[in-house]
């Protein structure tokens, strides 16, 4: 299990494993699915580019719908999914820095 | 604006960082690069070794956070040896950044 | 290797008016190296009006894109850096 900060995210995004993701997803009672996958994983690729996990909510799901299209990259689905605040909870389980703007 | 190296503060990024918040709330927003913060333009940049992450690579989310635009001063690029062949992609040339600025209803300096 | 006179360790930009008070200090026997946002002198093509060495922290000129570097100027990593300093009889850091 790679190392953790005390809000629960990975401290370094390189030791993240997709077993790893579903031990932090149970802590917040999730049980990761396909759909859960998919966005995972889209926000893998965006971090591997960009070095920079989606700052806010709002910026998480413009990201989403970007690469994904309206069907994913909506608030209702996003939050459903990642429950709590979403671009948190998302970007803890897929071993990603805190999103900087996300209280 | 930007008119400050990248790495050596955090005064830029805090300005990115505000350009992006601006976006998030549906705000049209752009960053002109102006002095040595057409810096920040530069391809290539691997500060893997000063334990930074690329300002360049942070910069390539702008357009999908919904960034209008990078502008880059033309006279601070022939400075700094810059050409669009050696930037990021998407950046736009500006010949006068003061007649850019009279388009915007608000521009502000980083810092 | 010869010793250095002065070693001027410079970290501002090139425009910034500490660098230019650095360029107006050096001395034939003095050498200059350039770390953090002063490696960006390598994008310009301005050198030091006086013929001393260049050296420059390889992992800030990589940082900023500038890992190809000019003729004349040499690439220093951290442990090479100190010699460059052992080496000094005086150090100034701009």
């Amino acid at each position: 299990m790679p190392a953790r900060n005390n809000e629960g995210f990975v401290v370094n995004a390189n030791e993240w494993t997709p077993a790893a993701a579903s031990i932090i997803a149970a802590d917040d009672g999730i049980k990761l699915n396909e759909k859960h996958w998919e966005i995972i994983e889209f926000l893998r690729l965006f971090y591997k580019t960009h070095e920079v996990s989606p700052p806010s909510n709002r910026l998480f799901v413009k990201s989403v719908k970007e690469a994904l299209g309206d069907t994913r990259g909506n608030s209702i689905y996003l939050m459903t999914l990642f429950p709590g605040t979403p671009a948190k909870t998302a970007c803890r389980i897929a071993g990603l820095p805190r999103p900087t703007n996300c209280l | 604006m930007i008119d400050q190296s990248p790495y050596g503060t955090w005064v830029g990024r805090e300005a990115l960082d505000m350009a992006f918040s601006l976006a998030a709330f549906d705000q049209a927003v752009s960053i002109l690069f102006t002095d040595t913060g057409v810096n920040w333009l530069r391809a290539f940049q691997q500060p893997n070794d000063i334990a930074q992450k690329s300002v360049a690579k942070n910069l390539s989310a702008a357009p999908i956070f919904g960034v209008e635009a990078l502008y880059a001063d033309a006279a601070a690029c022939r400075r700094y040896g810059l050409t669009l062949d050696n930037m990021i992609e998407g950046v736009v040339m500006c010949e006068s950044s003061s007649e850019l600025l009279h388009q915007f209803a608000h521009a502000a300096f980083a810092g | 290797m010869a010793l250095i006179h002065t070693l001027h360790i410079l970290n501002k930009t090139p425009g910034h008016a500490r660098s230019l008070q650095c360029m107006d200090a050096l001395r034939p026997g003095d050498a200059l190296l350039f770390t953090e946002s002063a490696v960006l002198a390598l994008a310009t093509q301005q050198h030091p009006e006086i013929d001393v060495p260049v050296f420059v922290l390889a992992p800030d000129a990589l940082a900023r894109g500038l890992g190809q570097c000019p003729d004349g100027v040499t690439q220093v990593d951290f442990p090479a850096m100190v010699d460059l300093t052992a080496q000094a009889q005086t150090v100034i850091s701009w």
